[in-house]
């Protein structure tokens, strides 16, 4: 499989899938494509984690769905983000920022 | 706004069929396409792209499986996949389901049953409102009246100092007093029979006070209770109003008790059952008509005649402390300027020093049974606990065998992807239906079973008339214990066989066993259910040995062949003088005349009947700490010592001489007699009522008699003394005949005797003065049959126990019992080889369960009778039992494995 997947911590893979669909509505492969790309293979969303964190967040409101046509005319179910992710993705990066900010400081002294 | 949401689209997956799942395909389907397509893209083969996008989503089922999870539905529809699979699993094996289900009903059921009857006489609160602000003076635990001045710590009060202590009084809002006896008498509805009912006289303020309200009419207020004699009114129970058709009319009819016409004021709610736990009485009446309903016994004005209990309500805000402090100084002020006037003794400072009211909560109300029942009930519950345990521990290990038995089941699901959890889930399941099975038919039997308890424990008809049916708290109590229950034998072997060596379990037919890891949980069970079965065993012998020992005891008069017919003289408005004595001597010597009639006497007291008693002074004898305790007294007619064959040991019994004009005179018993007269013969010494010496001549000792007991059978020996009814003039409730041969025909006679001399004249019961003697051990009684049998179902289950593991261990070791046939042993050897493994585990079991009983039994010495806690018969017989169990339910499965044949058990490899 050669897969040399850093770690993903804990509970964020929601916060990079709200980021990643706060650019543009997009299916599930795009999401995980985008998060292998962007973070440059450290992460990479394994379709098991991936689907499930996607239903759990529609039940929870965070995002909701539609079947729409992709670039290449096949359908696939696309994400988008509602109010309630974007008032999430801004909570769980405001505390994100200050938890990383945090660690820093203490790694530093 | 959003759980609706998620409500909706869980309900549309529950009932909306494929369609959700169809769209979990298309999704899934589209990433793989899209994975593979973009690895195409990447430069891989069509087959390889398709097969790298497949093998990086794993299985579609468990992604599928992962995706349901996210919503609520999945688990309901997983708990009706378990509660089916559940089902079917139980119905497959019916043997194993019933005595699972069995087994847990009598457990769950004798603690339901148990704990209604500790709920009802412990634990609920009067049906009344804010019975929390409610305050009792005393304990409420003596019965009767009392004229001595308050030294103590004080239950019994009088009218006038209830009257003087409501007025005076800061800190409560009101204040009722209550008679401490229930009155047990008749009356009748203009136009109908007389019949048997109960009262109880109560103030004015009572139904105020309590802030009950009436389903009809209305309640007895100050002005029924201004005037003796003139509040001719009664609230009437709902079960009263019930036996009389639920009439309204009945408010508007006479009701005559005793000479009186009362009228029925009002109906209390259905609910209401008056202060005490235990008393259900059909009326209250004023404490202004004392005097007509207890003719022989009241004095309503006289301050030293202290014969009520009294409740009160705190004010708002008021706590107990202040509240006792409070009543306590008035209790001082009114015992100093009403009770011992201007020139108090020394003695009766001291003792106004000494006195003081204790305020105890009444918002449970009253209660003797709950003194009497503290222990025993304990004592069940501890039981029953004991039972429930063994019981789970029995189900425990049939769990695990059954557990054992399906490891390839097991294996199977696992290893096509459910997992552990999900299996341990599923097993849980099994285990909460069985436990629901159980506790339900437990529910069903404790509905009687709380009920038949009671009526066992007392011969008293109102206590069987209390509600004890399940309630809310008891219902809770059941669900608590059903679901800790169903942990407690399901969590150990779902974890135990859910851990699994997949291949191995799978490979695995019979032939050799795999490591018996559970078979060792399965031993430690044994052991337990040895040890918890050995304390109840050993508790019940001791408790059956108790009441052999008890009710051998000798009365010091013959129980066998007296009746005792009770009756009620007053319902024939008989004046108490000379008229009354003189139908008590008709009627003795009527029923004198009866063939088969040996002897016939009235009596004030039969047995355990309550006590009448005084201290004494003697004439001659200084008074000294010995003799000053109480002496008992007892009023009886001249036949009295023959109907109960109690010898006179010196001087004479009662005769016609006797008479309500002639000097006074006493028989008195052995031990009065040792008591005051060590060194000379008692007859024709004096002695009087009370420490007043003046009075000290009253009654002279004409005969000693043998000694008896009284109230109970483990009673020591007391001093008492019999006066005879010419000379006491009360309504006597107790007539006895001693009779021979056929007990009917002379029940017959006696009937009409009484009949002839006052047709009015009631006979409320007929009972023997063996069930009296009998009755007064209904307590051990209680406990001896409920602990043998629970005790006998304890060591039945171990039986269940032993039988099942030695079953599955003889199949688990058929083949290497072949082989060792084989090679030549005996079926005696194999035999001896299976029972030695069960005779280790039972005695492990007894070595630990034994210095739990001899500690348990040390908790009950008080109900103990002739026996220490200690007692080694006993425990040997627990113990022997116990082996005996064993070795009974060792032998099928031993005898299987030595009648084994080596060639068809090396043959099934």
């Amino acid at each position: 499989m050669g897969q040399k997947s850093g770690d993903m911590v804990q509970g964020t893979l929601e916060m990079l899938i709200l980021k990643t669909l706060a650019l543009e509505p997009m299916h599930g492969y795009g999401v995980a494509l985008r998060i292998e790309q962007v973070s440059q293979g450290v992460f990479r969303v394994n379709p098991g984690s991936l689907l499930p964190a996607l239903a759990r967040m529609e039940r929870s409101g965070r995002v909701k769905s539609e079947w729409r046509s992709t670039e290449n005319n096949r359908r696939a179910k696309y994400y988008l983000l509602t109010a309630a992710g974007r008032r999430a993705l801004r909570d769980e990066t405001d505390s994100w920022g200050r938890q990383t900010a945090a660690i820093a400081r203490i790694l530093e002294t | 706004m959003r759980w609706i949401g998620n409500l909706l689209v869980g309900v549309r997956t529950l009932f909306g069929g494929n369609r959700v799942e169809r769209e979990m395909d298309a999704e899934l389907d589209a990433f793989l396409e899209a994975s593979a397509e973009a690895k195409r893209r990447a430069g891989m083969s069509p087959d390889q792209a398709a097969r790298a996008a497949r093998i990086e989503m794993g299985s579609a089922n468990a992604v599928k499986h992962r995706i349901r999870s996210a919503g609520w539905e999945t688990a309901l529809q997983n708990l009706a996949q378990d509660l089916r699979y559940s089902l079917r699993m139980l119905a497959a094996s019916p043997g194993f389901t019933l005595v699972a289900i069995l087994s847990l009903a009598l457990g769950i059921g004798a603690n339901t049953a148990i704990f209604s009857l500790l709920d009802v006489i412990m634990l609920r609160s009067l049906p009344v409102a804010d019975p929390g602000q409610l305050v009792l003076f005393g304990h409420g635990r003596e019965v009767g009246s009392t004229n001595s001045l308050p030294n103590s710590s004080w239950d019994l009060f009088s009218y006038p100092f209830y009257r003087t202590f409501s007025q005076k009084n800061q800190v409560f809002s009101s204040a009722t007093a209550i008679d401490s006896v229930e009155f047990s008498t008749h009356g009748s509805l203009a136009g109908q029979a007389p019949e048997v009912f109960h009262a109880v006289l109560v103030s004015g303020t009572y139904f105020s006070l309590l802030g009950v309200h009436p389903q009809l009419g209305r309640v007895l207020n100050q002005s029924d209770d201004q005037v003796a004699g003139s509040g001719a009114v009664a609230v009437a129970s709902n079960s009263w109003w019930q036996r009389h058709g639920r009439d309204p009319a009945v408010l508007e009819r006479p009701y005559r008790i005793e000479g009186t016409d009362y009228t029925i004021i009002g109906i209390a709610p259905p609910e209401f059952f008056g202060t005490t736990v235990g008393e259900s009485p059909d009326l209250w009446i004023p404490l202004s008509m004392e005097k007509q309903i207890s003719p022989g016994w009241n004095d309503l004005e006289n301050k030293w005649f202290q014969s009520l209990y009294l409740i009160a309500r705190l004010k708002p805000g008021v706590t107990v402390e202040q509240a006792t402090a409070n009543t306590n100084l008035l209790f001082k002020q009114i015992l100093r300027s009403d009770y011992v006037g201007q020139s108090p003794s020394q003695k009766d400072l001291a003792d106004i020093s000494h006195a003081q009211i204790e305020l105890t909560s009444a918002a449970r109300g009253l209660s003797q049974l709950r003194a009497r029942f503290s222990l025993p009930l304990k004592i069940l519950t501890a039981i029953a606990g004991l039972v429930l345990l063994i019981a789970c521990a029995n189900l425990a290990n049939l769990l695990l065998a059954r557990g054992t038995a399906r490891s390839r089941e097991f294996a199977m699901r696992m290893a096509i992807g459910a997992t552990r959890s999900r299996v341990i889930r599923q097993l849980l399941t099994e285990s909460f239906v069985i436990a629901l099975f159980g506790s339900a038919i437990g529910v069903a039997c404790a509905w009687n079973a709380s009920h038949l308890l009671l009526v066992t424990a007392s011969s008293s008809p109102q206590v069987a008339a209390m509600h004890v049916e399940p309630n809310l708290h008891v219902l809770t109590f059941t669900v608590v214990l059903t679901v800790l229950t169903a942990f407690l034998f399901g969590l150990v072997p779902a974890l135990r066989v859910t851990r699994l060596d997949l291949t191995g379990s799978l490979k695995q037919g019979r032939g050799i066993a795999s490591p018996a890891a559970p078979v060792s949980l399965a031993r430690a069970l044994i052991v337990a259910q040895v040890a918890l079965s050995l304390v109840l065993l050993a508790g019940a012998s001791l408790f059956v040995r108790s009441l052999v020992n008890l009710i051998r005891v000798d009365t010091g008069f013959d129980r066998q062949n007296v009746l005792i017919f009770s009756l009620d003289e007053g319902a024939a408005q008989i004046p108490p003088d000379a008229h009354l004595v003189n139908t008590q001597q008709q009627i003795e010597d009527r029923v004198q005349a009866v063939p088969g009639v040996r002897a016939d006497s009235f009596s004030c007291f039969a047995f355990n009947q309550g006590i009448w008693s005084n201290d004494i002074s003697v004439q001659g004898v200084p008074s000294s700490p010995e003799n000053s305790q109480d002496v008992l007294f007892n009023i009886v007619g001249k036949g009295f010592f023959a109907t109960r064959r109690l010898p006179i040991l010196t001087g004479r019994g009662f005769n016609a001489t006797d008479r309500t004009d002639s000097p006074k005179v006493a028989v008195i018993n052995e031990t009065m007699a040792r008591r005051f007269f060590p060194n000379s013969s008692p007859i024709g010494h004096r002695f009087g009522m009370g420490d007043d010496p003046s009075h000290s001549g009253d009654i002279e000792i004409i005969g000693v008699v043998k000694n008896a007991k009284y109230v109970a059978l483990e009673e020591s020996p007391q001093a008492a003394a019999y006066f005879p009814y010419s000379q006491h003039v009360e309504y006597l409730f107790n007539f006895e005949v001693r009779y021979s041969g056929d007990a009917a025909p002379v029940i017959q006679a006696v009937r009409r005797a009484v009949a002839e001399v006052n047709p009015n004249i009631l006979i409320n019961g007929i009972g023997t003065l063996t069930e009296q003697v009998e009755d007064s051990t209904s307590n051990l009684r209680l406990i001896a049959r409920l602990s043998a049998f629970f005790g006998l179902l304890a060591a039945f289950l171990v039986c269940i126990g032993i039988y099942g593991l030695l079953s599955y261990a003889v199949a688990r070791r058929t083949s290497e019992i072949g082989v060792r046939m084989a090679l030549g042993a005996r079926r005696s050897t194999v035999l001896w080889l299976i029972l030695r493994e069960i005779l280790v585990l039972v005695a492990i079991g007894i070595a630990i369960g034994a210095p739990i009983a001899l500690a348990g039994n040390r908790l009950v010495v008080r109900l103990l009778y002739g026996l220490s806690p200690a007692d080694p018969v006993s425990l040997s017989a627990a113990i022997a039992m116990l082996i005996v169990i064993a070795l009974i339910a060792g032998y099928l499965p031993a005898r299987r494995a030595s009648l084994i044949e080596p060639t068809t058990a090396l043959r099934c490899e």
